[in-house]
């Protein structure tokens, strides 16, 4: 289907991760950053469900363990993520009930979804079409950071509402957990490597008719 | 003059590229090899397989990256020394600066929590900040400061690390959550660090990372 078109790597070309730089991946550095050359970041099947498996592993307590500790008059109340989500619900503030459930629920459960999907792309389990999953990847690295919002409310909440016998706010362990997660899945969203995903493909065209990607001399 | 003129003119067309022989870019999402031609500024070039963006020609990239990048740091002053919320509540007066959030994860033992909101939304966008202007400042006439490879590279790794935007959001959020409870006040923190948030993103789109680097190797050749 692209014939003409070659592969950095069937030439034995790299293109820095850092700079850009294509040179022959022999030299081992770049020679214009120094940074180390690959012609596909090493093992990011394996390391990218690594990551994905601990942060899907924390997902769990940083949903049921409280975020925040609310002491009020000496009463003692909890709250997880979920809570504080229906109580802005409960209380008619529909759009910020919106971003926490996006930001905290949705956006790290699709991101562990998608990737588990493209390291199966990328492994050759499931076929779809690369381009269409290298705009989920886009997507996910993307929105990721967006999950951290919780975290800085805490912060925010626990260093306003420090008001002696009033009112007082502490961070619960579950905060702790959700970082985690965020921070996972962002270094896995980084360790994956989308070029994969057209390899399978460059191999499927070869084995369909060997005559069409042979590499240019 | 008039050579000198046009001369200047297709400088301001394309970036210096850096000498021997034909450059290649390859696809960064599909790998596909492309001979890197220059652009037209304000044009881009994208891969001729998936489309996705290969390099772009940005019009006036080295001074707006600088300026913005400036205009950036001196904003995060501001940020520094002016609260983002004042809060009234049961007769005491809060006030809200990065440092206070990032102290109070730290007293109620949270280091971690503590670090992250440092190293997320000081850290990482002084960094980047810092680093463009470090790097492309100097560019401007054509020369590199000591250590402007290593910056650059440090650049590189802060930038999905900086959540300035996200913090704004977060200080929505609280604002929200706390106006029932307490007498909410914007700061001029919070509009400062909206200033750096855009200021930031203008630098960081200024400037082509691979004109960057390209500028770096003619300026140390």
């Amino acid at each position: 289907m692209n014939e003409g078109l070659s592969r950095a790597v069937d030439r034995g070309l790299a293109a820095c991760h850092t700079c850009g730089l294509v040179s022959p991946v022999d030299i081992g550095k770049c020679p214009r950053c120094r940074s180390r050359l690959h012609l596909r970041k090493p093992d990011s099947i394996q390391r990218t469900v690594a990551l994905m498996v601990a942060a899907a592993v924390l997902y769990i307590p940083s949903h049921l363990l409280p975020i925040m500790t609310v002491v009020q008059f000496g009463d003692v109340s909890h709250n997880t993520i979920i809570i504080g989500m229906k109580t802005f619900w409960k209380e008619g503030a529909y759009p910020i009930a919106i971003v926490i459930f996006t930001a905290s629920i949705l956006i790290p459960f699709l991101k562990i979804a998608s990737l588990i999907w493209l390291c199966a792309a990328a492994a050759g389990r499931v076929r779809p079409s690369p381009s269409m999953l290298g705009k989920l990847y886009w997507f996910t690295e993307l929105l990721g950071r967006w999950s951290m919002v919780d975290i800085f409310v805490v912060g925010i909440v626990v260093s306003l509402m420090q008001l002696g016998n009033y009112m007082t706010i502490t961070p619960g362990p579950g905060a702790l957990a959700f970082a985690g997660v965020v921070v996972l899945t962002m270094f896995a969203a980084m360790s994956f490597e989308p070029r994969l995903l057209w390899d399978r493909l460059a191999e499927r065209t070869a084995a369909a008719d060997p005559t069409s990607t042979q590499p240019k001399p | 003059m008039s050579r000198r003129i046009s001369r200047t003119r297709i400088a301001k067309a394309t970036w210096p590229k850096p000498p021997g022989e034909p450059r290649y870019s390859a696809c960064h999402f599909c790998d596909t090899l492309h001979l890197a031609s220059p652009v037209a500024e304000g044009t881009a070039a994208r891969c001729a397989r998936c489309g996705a963006l290969l390099y772009q020609n940005r019009q006036a990239s080295l001074a707006r990256a600088s300026a913005f990048s400036l205009a950036a740091l001196l904003l995060m002053v501001v940020v520094y020394l002016f609260p983002f919320l004042i809060m009234d509540a049961a007769s005491i007066r809060r006030h809200l600066t990065l440092v206070n959030a990032a102290r109070a994860m730290v007293a109620e033992g949270e280091p971690l929590l503590g670090c992250a909101i440092v190293l997320f939304t000081m850290i990482a966008p002084f960094v980047l900040a810092g680093g463009l202007l470090y790097v492309c400042g100097p560019l401007l006439f054509g020369r590199l400061l000591p250590g402007a490879v290593r910056v650059a590279k440090w650049m590189h790794w802060s930038e999905p690390w900086n959540m300035v935007e996200v913090f704004l959001l977060g200080v929505l959020v609280s604002l929200l959550k706390l106006s029932k409870m307490a007498e909410m006040q914007f700061g001029t923190g919070f509009w400062a660090f909206s200033g750096v948030m855009v200021c930031l993103a203008a630098a960081v789109a200024a400037i082509d990372r691979g004109e960057l680097w390209d500028r770096m190797e003619v300026a140390k050749s």
